[in-house]
C-alpha cells in the first residue's frame, strides 16, 4: 500500500487534530503558503503533500480562494436548463471570477440552485437571488416525502433516548445482530450492493486495539438527494447504524465523510451528536464530522478514506479491503448513510421482516429521488421490485414536459429509454441484467428536446473533472472522450466509431475504480438506444 | 494452491501477486509489460497495462485484473497475453502517447532506451488516433539542481518518483498536484528541485521510466563500454554501485537493484560525487619539498629518499621513532600492507588508523563486554525490531541508506528512542527523544539502567545463563540519585523511565549508536554500559537486536581487522603476548616482530613534540584537518625530520610533508571494504590509475622492497593475492578468497567453507565466553571542570549529508554547490543576548584558539549548546577542539568543546 509513511504520520494526530481538516483551514486563509508550510512542519511530512491535497478539492484548491457563490453544475440542474439564467442573475451581485460551481448541491427537486454563505438555494427570479444576497436568510430545502411500504427510513423516530435503547439489548449479542443482518440481507445501498453484514464479519474477526465505523456520505451523484435526506431528517438512524455496527465490532469512533455541498446536513448531524452526548446515550463512542472539500471520487471508499487521511483522494488497490486496511491502516466498517440507516429497524424487527420486504436478492426498501421533471419530485421510499412505472405514476405523479429518458443511478448510471421503463422494477437485478444500474436510484429526466451528444459529452466532461488522476485509462481517457464530443460538435469532426468503442472498453476493463469503470455503461447505453440522433458525430465503421 | 497460466497448473505462493507469479512461471522479468510497476515499491496500479484476464474455470468468462497488485487466488485461470489484453495495452499506450513528446518514442542515436521506451516497444507502438488536444508538452524544464534535472513533458504519471522518494528515501519532496488531467509533479511547495528540501538521493531519477527526471550525466540512458560493480568509498553503509565507463572516463553511476546492501538505493554521495577523480587538483606525480617548495621528481626518487632518511632515522633512534598512520578509506589489503610495513619493514608497532578518532572506544568497549568490537547485527534486521534505540548518532546524515531505512521504522510507528543532544530529524520523528547536555552519557544510561532495574524489567534467565558481574552493576544504579543526574542530563526522570520501559519491554529492541557515544572522555565507557542494556534485557544473540555501530569510514571496520592498531595486529591478536608475536612472526616469514606495544595518534603527537618520534608515515589522512586542537598537531609536526603523505589531494597536512607520494582512488584499484555490518565487500578497478599515480597497496610493496621486505605475493599489488594471506593470517577470515565474495560480500566470522556469519553471540553465546558487566559512575570531562567558567558555552561537532568528513572529495564535486559552508547553529536565545543577528559571521573562540564562522538560529540546539561541522578548511574548526580524550583509546572528545563567541 503506497503512502503509509503519510498514512502513520497523519495517524499521530489522527481525528483530534485532523490533517485534512488543518489543510482545508489554511487553504482559504490569505497566507494561505505560509499555513500550509506550517502544518507540514507539524505533522513532519513535506510541503508536497500538502500541496498535493489542497490542489486537489473544489473548495481548497489556490483558483478557486475567491468564488463567493458556487452554482450548482449538477446534472438535474443541467438538464433542467437553470443555471444560465441562474448565473446571468448572479452576475448582478458578483464578477464572473467570483462565481464558482458546485457539482450537485441536492436540490434536484427544483433547480435554479446554489451555494452561498455555507447554504445552499433555489432562485429563479431576480427578487429572489436579491434578497438571498441580502439577507443570507436560510432557505429550507423542501420536497414530498412519502413511501409505499412500511416506513423504514422515512418513519419518524418519537423518543431518541428510547430508539437507543435497543443497542442496550443487543451489544452483549454481537453473532446474533451479524446473523440478523445477514438474514436480513441488507446490501449496500451507495451502489454496490454488498452484503452489509460481511463487513461487520470481516472487521469483527480482525486483531486490532483500533477499529474504526465510516459513513460515507460524499453523496456525490448529481441527482441523488436520499443520504441529504437522511442525515437532514433522519439523522439518528444513520447514527445509531454506525454506534451499533461499533458495538458489533468492537470500534469506538464513527466517522461520518459529509460532502461540503451538504452544509444542512453537516449541522443537522452534528447537532444530533452533540443532542446524543447530552443525553448520554452513546457512551464512550465518539462521532467526527468530516467535511467534504469538493471531488466526487471521494464517494469511491478507499479515495474516501485517504481523504480523511489527508492525502490526495486517490484511489487504493484492493486487496486490501478497508475491513483489513481501512482509516489509517485499521480494520474499518465503511458503508454508506443509508446502509447504516436500516440497522435500526432490522435490528429490531428481525432480519426476516426486513427480508420480507421486496425481492429475494433485492431486500427492503430503497429511497428514490426524483428530479423536477416529475409533477410531484422528492424522496420515496420504495419496496424493492416496485415497477418503476408505478414508481413514476404513484409519486412522481407523471413528468411535466416530454422526457426522452432517464439516467438512473447517478452519472455512472444507465441511460434508460422510455420504452424500456415499462419492463423494469426498482431492484439491483432487474436493473443490472438489462444493462442499466440501480446505483443509488436517483432519477434525472432527459428532456426530447436536450441533445443527447451534450448529455455524454456532460458525463465525459464530469468523469475528467472528478478523475483522481491516478490510472491512465480515467486520466486520459475520459479527456480524450470529452475532447472528441466537443469537437464533433463544434467542428467539422467526426469520432472515429472504432476509437470510441476501444476508448470505451479501455475505460471500461482498465481503470481502476469504479469511476473509470462505470461511465462507459450511460455511454453505451445512449450508443443503443439514441443511435439516430448520435450517427451524425460518428463515422460509420 | 494452484492456479493456471494458459490452462497449464502451476503451484501459487500465498500472497504473491500475478505479476510475479506468471514472471516466475516464465523466468522472464518481461512476461508482462508494465510501467508504474517497480518491485522495490509498494503496488500501486496506476498504469494498467499488467491487466490480465481471470476466469474461475478453464476457457470461462473473464474479468480482467491488474496483475501487479492482485494476489493469485486458489484455481485462477490466468490468460495474460490474449488478443483483448494485446489490444488493451495498446490502447492504453495510444492514451499516453497523446500526451508524450513524439520526438521521445524511439531512443535517440547513441543512447540506450528508457525503460518506457523498451515497453511501447514490447507493447507495440501504436498510431495515434485520436484528434489534437491538450497536452503537457510545454511543461517548463527544472535544470537549477546540479545534479538532477527535470523534463515533465515527458512525464507519464506513474508515480515511481513520488512513490521511491517516499518509499525508499523517506521524503516526500515529490508529489502529485491537481487531479484528472491536471495531474502533476510537483516538488516541495511547487517549486524546483534546488530550492525544496530534496535531498538528491537520486532514487526518483533511477527508477523514472522516462527522461522525464534525469541527473546531469544522463546516466539511465547511457551506452557505457563496460559497467563495473564496485563498493562506495565514502561510509560505512558499503552500498553497491554500478559505475559506468566511456573511454576510459566515468560517465555515470547508478545504483545495482540486487545488491543486498543497498537494494537499488544510495545517497547523492555514493551516486553522484564521484567528479573528484579526476580533478585538476588531483596529484598526478610523487615530489618532494625542497627548499620549502614541492618539486615533482620521479618514483624512483621519492622511494630512494624517504628509505634513506627512514634507515638514517632507525639507526640513529631505533625504529620506536617511527610511526604509521594508516587511513580507514583504503582498502584492507592496503591496511593490511600498511600494518605490515611498519610492524615488518620498519619494525615498531607505532601503527594506528583513523579508527583512533572516531570508533576506537566501541571496538574497546564491545571487546570487553562481548569479546568481539564489532556490529553483532545486519541492519536488514530492523525490518524484525519492535524498538529502535539510536545513541549518539544521525544516520540520515552520516549513513544516509541506513539512515533512511531508520527512518522509514520511525515514521510507521515502532517505538523509537533517541538520544541525542541535537533536536535531528530522527529525534523529532522518535517517541522518545532524550536530548541530554553533550557529555552525560554515562549519566543518561545509568538512569536508564536504574529505571530497568527498578522496575524489575530485566531479562533474569538471560543475565543468569550468559554474564557475569550483573550484581555489582545492579548495586551500582539501584541507589543512584535520579534526582542528580536529572540535573546532570537535563533530561526529565519521568521521561527517562519511559525510554527505559521502552526499551526493556520491547520484544526486540535494536541499537545503533555513532559518534556521539565514542568521541567523549567516557567513550569507552558508554560502550560499555550501552552493552549492558543490551545485556541485561536480554538484547542480542537474536535477530532484531543487539549493538550496531555505524561505523564512520567505509572501511573502519575494515582498518582495525587488519591489526591498524597498536596494541593488537591482523585479526585483534594481543601483540604483547610472546605466543602471538610469535604466530606473526611465523605467519610473516621473518624472524621476530616488534615487542613493544606501539603508540596511538594522540600519542605519536604527543611523542614527536617530546622528540621522542622522528617521523610519520601517513597514508589518506588529512591528520592535521581532522584530529583536534591544531595548533597542537602542527607543534608536533614541526618537530618531525621526515613526513611522508600518500594522498589523493593536497591537504593541510601534505603541506607540512617532505614526501608527498600522489595516490590512486578506488576508481582505480581492486581491493575490498568492510562495512559496518563486518561486510567485507569487493572494490573492483573502474578505470586505470590517473596520471602518475600508484594504488596505496602498490606503494607500500615497493616501500617495503626498499626496506627490505619482499612481499610474498610478489611485487605487483593483487588485492586477490593479498586476501589469500590475509585468510590464513585473521582466524575468523579462514574461508576468505576474491572469488567467494561474489557481488554481495561475505560477513565475517568467515568459516573456513566460505558461510559467513550475519549474527555474533547467537542465543547469548558470547566470543568470550560469558558477557561482563562493566559499572561506572559519570565523570564530568576535564574540559567542562577546567575550562567550562571561562567558556560557558559547549560545541559540539557533527556532519552534514552533503559532505564527508573533511571534505577532501566532496568539495570537489558539485556537492559543494549544494552546500558550500560551515555554520554554527546557534540557539536563537543565546544569539540575541549576545546582540548577534541570524547569519552574522562571528568568532567562535576556546582555550586553543579561534575561528570565524557564519551562525544560524536554530532551535535544534538547547540554550548553551551550539553545534557545527568540520568540512570546509576555510573555518578549520579543529583549531578549537581539545585534547582531552577517551581515557581507554585517546579518541578525542570532538562533542565537547568549552568555548564562547561574540560579535566581531
Amino acid at each position: 500500500m503506497a503512502n503509509k509513511n503519510i498514512r502513520t504520520l497523519s495517524y499521530r494526530k489522527e481525528l483530534e487534530d485532523n490533517l485534512f481538516e488543518n489543510i482545508a483551514e489554511a487553504s482559504q486563509k490569505n497566507n494561505s503558503k505560509e499555513e500550509l508550510q506550517a502544518i507540514s512542519k507539524r505533522f513532519m511530512i513535506d510541503d508536497s503533500v500538502v500541496v498535493g491535497t489542497s490542489s486537489f478539492y473544489d473548495f481548497t484548491r489556490e483558483e478557486n480562494k475567491n468564488k463567493k457563490i458556487h452554482v450548482c453544475s449538477g446534472t438535474a440542474c443541467m438538464v433542467a436548463n437553470t443555471q444560465n439564467n441562474l448565473h446571468q442573475n448572479l452576475e448582478e451581485h458578483f464578477s464572473s471570477d467570483q462565481i464558482g460551481h458546485a457539482a450537485c448541491v441536492g436540490r434536484c427537486h427544483s433547480n435554479s440552485a446554489f451555494m452561498f454563505d455555507d447554504k445552499t438555494y433555489n432562485a429563479d427570479t431576480v427578487e429572489a437571488i436579491d434578497t438571498i444576497i441580502n439577507t443570507k436568510e436560510y432557505q429550507e430545502n423542501r420536497y414530498t416525502v412519502l413511501a409505499n411500504t412500511t416506513p423504514i427510513l422515512t418513519s419518524k423516530i418519537d423518543n431518541v433516548v428510547d430508539f437507543y435503547k435497543l443497542a442496550e439489548t443487543k451489544k452483549s449479542n454481537p453473532q446474533d445482530c451479524i446473523q440478523q443482518l445477514k438474514t436480513s440481507n441488507l446490501r449496500g445501498r451507495g451502489g454496490a450492493g454488498f452484503p452489509f453484514w460481511f463487513k461487520l464479519d470481516a472487521v469483527i474477526k480482525e486483531e486490532s486495539e483500533q477499529k474504526y465505523i465510516v459513513c460515507n456520505a460524499d453523496e456525490g451523484d448529481p441527482g441523488a438527494y436520499s443520504d441529504m435526506y437522511l442525515m437532514e431528517h433522519q439523522p439518528h438512524k444513520v447514527l445509531f447504524g454506525m454506534y451499533m455496527a461499533g458495538l458489533i465490532v468492537g470500534a469506538n469512533t464513527g466517522v461520518l465523510y459529509i460532502r461540503g455541498e451538504y452544509p444542512d446536513s453537516i449541522k443537522i448531524v452534528n447537532d444530533a451528536i452533540t443532542e446524543l452526548k447530552e443525553k448520554d446515550v452513546i457512551g464512550n463512542f465518539m462521532f467526527k464530522i468530516i467535511r467534504g472539500q469538493g471531488s466526487y471520487v471521494c464517494g469511491e471508499e478507499t479515495a474516501l478514506l485517504n481523504s480523511i487521511e489527508g492525502l490526495r483522494p486517490e484511489v487504493r488497490v484492493r486487496p486490501p479491503y478497508p475491513a483489513q486496511y481501512g482509516l489509517y491502516g485499521k480494520p474499518t466498517v465503511l458503508s454508506n448513510v443509508e446502509t447504516f440507516a436500516n440497522v435500526h429497524w432490522i435490528l429490531q424487527n428481525g432480519g426476516a421482516a426486513y427480508a420480507a420486504l421486496g425481492t429475494q436478492q433485492s431486500t427492503g426498501t430503497k429511497l428514490v429521488s426524483l428530479d423536477s421533471f416529475f409533477n410531484t419530485p422528492g424522496m420515496y421510499e420504495i419496496e424493492m421490485g416496485t415497477p418503476l412505472q408505478t414508481i413514476f405514476d404513484d409519486f412522481g405523479g407523471g413528468f411535466k414536459s416530454e422526457v426522452k429518458g432517464l439516467q438512473i443511478g447517478g452519472p455512472l448510471g444507465g441511460i434508460v429509454p422510455m420504452h424500456k421503463i415499462a419492463e423494469l422494477t426498482l431492484d439491483f437485478e432487474s436493473l443490472g441484467n438489462n444493462g442499466f444500474l440501480l446505483g443509488h436510484a436517483s432519477f434525472v429526466s432527459i428532456p426530447v428536446d436536450f441533445p443527447m451528444v451534450k448529455f455524454l459529452e456532460h458525463l465525459l466532461e464530469f468523469t475528467a473533472d472528478e478523475s483522481c488522476g491516478k490510472c491512465y485509462p480515467c486520466r486520459i481517457g475520459s479527456h480524450r472522450g470529452m475532447e472528441m464530443l466537443q469537437k464533433a460538435q463544434n467542428e467539422n469532426y467526426k469520432i472515429d466509431r472504432q476509437l470510441f468503442d476501444d476508448l470505451l472498453e479501455t475505460l471500461e476493463i482498465g481503470s481502476l475504480c469504479a469511476l473509470g469503470g462505470g461511465v462507459p455503461l450511460p455511454l453505451k447505453n445512449a450508443l443503443q438506444y439514441y443511435q439516430e440522433e448520435l450517427k451524425e458525430y460518428f463515422t460509420n465503421n | 494452491m494452484t492456479a493456471y497460466i494458459n490452462n497449464i497448473a502451476y503451484e501459487f505462493q500465498s500472497g504473491e501477486t500475478i505479476l510475479d507469479f506468471v514472471r516466475r512461471i516464465e523466468n522472464n522479468k518481461n512476461a508482462i509489460p508494465t510501467m508504474c510497476q517497480d518491485d522495490r515499491l509498494e503496488n500501486f496500479g496506476s498504469c494498467r497495462v499488467c491487466s490480465v484476464e481471470v476466469a474461475r474455470e478453464k476457457d470461462g468468462a473473464t474479468r480482467t485484473m491488474a496483475s501487479c497488485h492482485t494476489p493469485v487466488g486458489e484455481g485462477f485461470y490466468i490468460y495474460h497475453n490474449t488478443e483483448k489484453m494485446q489490444r488493451l495495452r495498446k490502447n492504453i499506450v495510444e492514451l499516453v502517447l497523446t500526451d508524450y513528446p513524439s520526438d521521445k518514442v524511439f531512443p535517440a542515436e547513441n543512447k540506450k532506451a528508457t525503460p518506457f521506451q523498451e515497453t511501447i516497444a514490447q507493447i507495440g507502438i501504436p498510431n495515434i488516433r485520436y484528434p489534437e488536444g491538450e497536452t503537457h508538452l510545454d511543461i517548463e524544464e527544472d535544470r537549477a539542481h546540479p545534479y538532477i534535472k527535470s523534463d515533465l513533458s515527458q512525464c507519464i504519471n506513474c508515480f515511481r518518483c513520488v512513490r521511491a522518494c517516499e518509499e525508499i528515501q523517506g521524503e516526500m519532496i515529490l508529489g502529485m498536484s491537481g487531479r484528472g488531467f491536471a495531474t502533476n509533479i510537483i516538488k516541495g511547495f511547487d517549486t524546483t528541485f534546488d530550492e525544496s528540501a530534496c535531498v538528491s538521493c537520486g532514487a526518483c531519477v533511477q527508477t523514472c521510466p522516462t527522461e522525464a527526471l534525469t541527473d546531469k550525466y544522463e546516466t539511465k540512458t547511457l551506452i557505457a563500454d563496460k559497467t563495473v560493480r564496485t563498493t562506495c568509498t565514502y561510509c560505512g553503509v558499503g552500498c553497491q554501485l554500478d559505475v559506468s565507463v566511456i573511454d576510459g572516463d566515468i560517465k555515470g553511476i547508478q545504483a545495482p537493484e540486487t545488491a543486498e546492501v543497498n537494494e537499488g538505493h544510495t545517497c547523492l554521495k555514493g551516486r553522484f560525487a564521484f567528479e573528484f577523480y579526476d580533478h585538476p587538483d588531483r596529484l598526478r606525480e610523487p615530489m618532494i619539498k625542497k627548499n620549502g617548495k614541492f618539486e615533482v621528481v620521479t618514483w624512483d626518487e621519492a622511494y630512494d629518499f624517504i628509505t634513506e632518511k627512514l634507515i638514517q632515522i632507525k639507526d640513529k633512534y631505533g625504529p620506536d621513532a617511527i610511526g604509521g598512520i594508516s587511513s580507514s578509506r583504503a582498502t584492507n589489503e592496503e591496511n593490511y600492507l600498511m600494518q605490515k610495513m611498519i610492524r615488518v619493514a620498519v619494525g615498531t608497532n607505532n601503527i594506528d588508523g583513523c579508527a583512533r578518532v572516531c570508533h576506537a572506544p566501541t571496538a574497546y568497549g564491545m571487546q570487553q563486554s562481548f569479546g568481539t568490537g564489532a556490529a553483532t547485527n545486519s541492519v536488514e534486521d530492523l525490518q524484525q525490531a519492535d524498538a529502535i534505540f539510536l545513541f549518539g548518532a544521525n544516520p540520515i546524515k552520516g549513513h544516509p541508506v541506513t539512515g533512511a531505512k531508520i527512518k522509514q521504522a520511525f515514521m510507521k510507528g515502532v517505538t523509537s528512542i533517541v538520544v541525542d543532544p541535537i533536536k535531528t530529524k530522527l529525534a523529532e520523528l522518535a517517541t522518545y527523544h532524550l536530548q541530554i547536555r553533550p557529555g552525560t552519557n554515562v549519566a543518561i544510561l545509568n538512569m536508564l539502567a536504574h529505571y530497568i532495574v527498578m522496575d524489575d524489567l530485566v531479562d533474569k534467565d538471560f543475565i543468569e545463563s550468559h554474564t557475569e558481574k550483573y550484581q555489582e552493576f545492579k548495586n551500582h544504579v539501584e541507589y543512584l540519585n535520579m534526582d542528580e543526574l536529572e540535573t546532570l542530563t537535563g533530561v526529565s526522570k519521568e521521561l527517562v523511565r519511559k525510554a527505559a520501559r521502552a526499551y526493556a519491554t520491547a520484544d526486540r529492541a535494536m541499537e545503533f549508536h555513532g559518534l556521539g557515544v565514542t568521541e567523549h572522555f567516557q567513550g569507552s565507557k558508554t560502550v560499555m554500559l550501552l552493552s549492558n542494556l543490551a545485556m541485561m534485557t536480554g538484547n542480542i544473540g537474536r535477530n532484531g537486536v543487539g549493538l550496531n555501530p555505524l561505523r564512520g569510514q567505509n572501511n573502519v571496520q575494515g582498518a582495525a581487522d587488519m591489526g591498524v592498531q597498536p596494541h593488537q595486529g591482523a585479526g585483534y591478536l594481543d601483540i604483547n603476548k610472546p605466543e602471538i608475536q610469535q604466530y606473526y612472526a611465523d605467519k610473516y616469514g621473518v624472524e621476530k616482530m616488534p615487542e613493544r606495544e606501539g603508540y596511538k595518534i594522540p600519542q605519536m603527537l604527543d611523542a614527536a613534540i617530546d622528540g621522542k618520534i622522528k617521523a610519520l608515515y601517513i597514508m589518506g589522512e588529512d591528520t592535521i584537518m581532522t584530529d583536534p586542537n591544531t595548533n597542537h598537531s602542527i607543534k608536533a609536526f614541526e618537530q618531525l625530520e621526515l613526513i611522508v603523505v600518500q594522498e589523493l589531494f593536497m591537504t593541510a597536512t601534505t603541506e607540512m610533508a617532505d614526501v608527498v607520494l600522489p595516490a590512486s582512488s578506488y576508481f582505480e584499484k581492486n581491493g575490498t571494504f568492510t562495512n559496518g555490518e563486518r561486510r567485507v565487500q569487493r572494490v573492483n578497478k573502474v578505470i586505470e590509475p590517473i596520471g602518475n599515480t600508484k594504488p596505496d597497496g602498490q606503494i607500500i610493496i615497493d616501500m617495503m622492497d626498499r626496506l627490505g621486505y619482499k612481499q610474498p605475493t610478489g611485487l605487483t599489488y593483487d588485492a586477490a593475492k593479498v586476501i589469500e594471506e590475509i585468510a590464513d593470517v585473521i582466524p575468523f577470515m579462514k574461508g576468505l578468497s576474491w572469488e567467494r565474495l561474489g557481488e554481495n560480500g561475505l560477513q565475517w566470522p568467515i568459516k573456513e567453507d566460505g558461510t559467513d556469519t550475519k549474527m555474533l553471540h547467537v542465543d547469548g553465546q558470547f566470543k568470550k565466553g560469558i558477557g561482563t558487566f562493566h559499572h561506572f559512575d559519570f565523570q564530568e570531562t576535564p574540559e567542562i571542570i577546567s575550562h567550562g567558567k571561562k567558556y560557558p558555552f559547549i560545541l559540539t561537532t557533527g556532519r552534514e549529508l552533503e559532505h564527508y568528513n573533511s571534505g577532501t572529495m566532496t568539495r570537489r564535486t558539485d556537492n559543494q554547490k549544494i552546500l558550500a559552508k560551515d555554520i554554527l547553529e546557534v540557539h536563537p536565545k543565546d544569539a540575541i543576548k549576545k546582540g548577534i543577528e541570524d547569519n552574522e559571521v562571528v568568532r567562535i573562540f576556546s582555550d586553543r584558539g579561534s575561528v570565524n564562522i557564519p551562525i544560524k538560529y536554530s532551535k535544534n540546539v538547547k540554550r548553551g549548546i551550539l553545534r557545527t561541522t568540520f568540512h570546509q578548511p576555510e573555518v578549520f574548526i579543529n583549531i578549537i577542539t581539545g585534547s582531552v580524550g577517551d581515557k581507554e583509546t585517546l579518541t578525542p572528545e570532538y562533542k565537547v568543546v568549552a568555548v564562547d563567541f561574540e560579535r566581531i
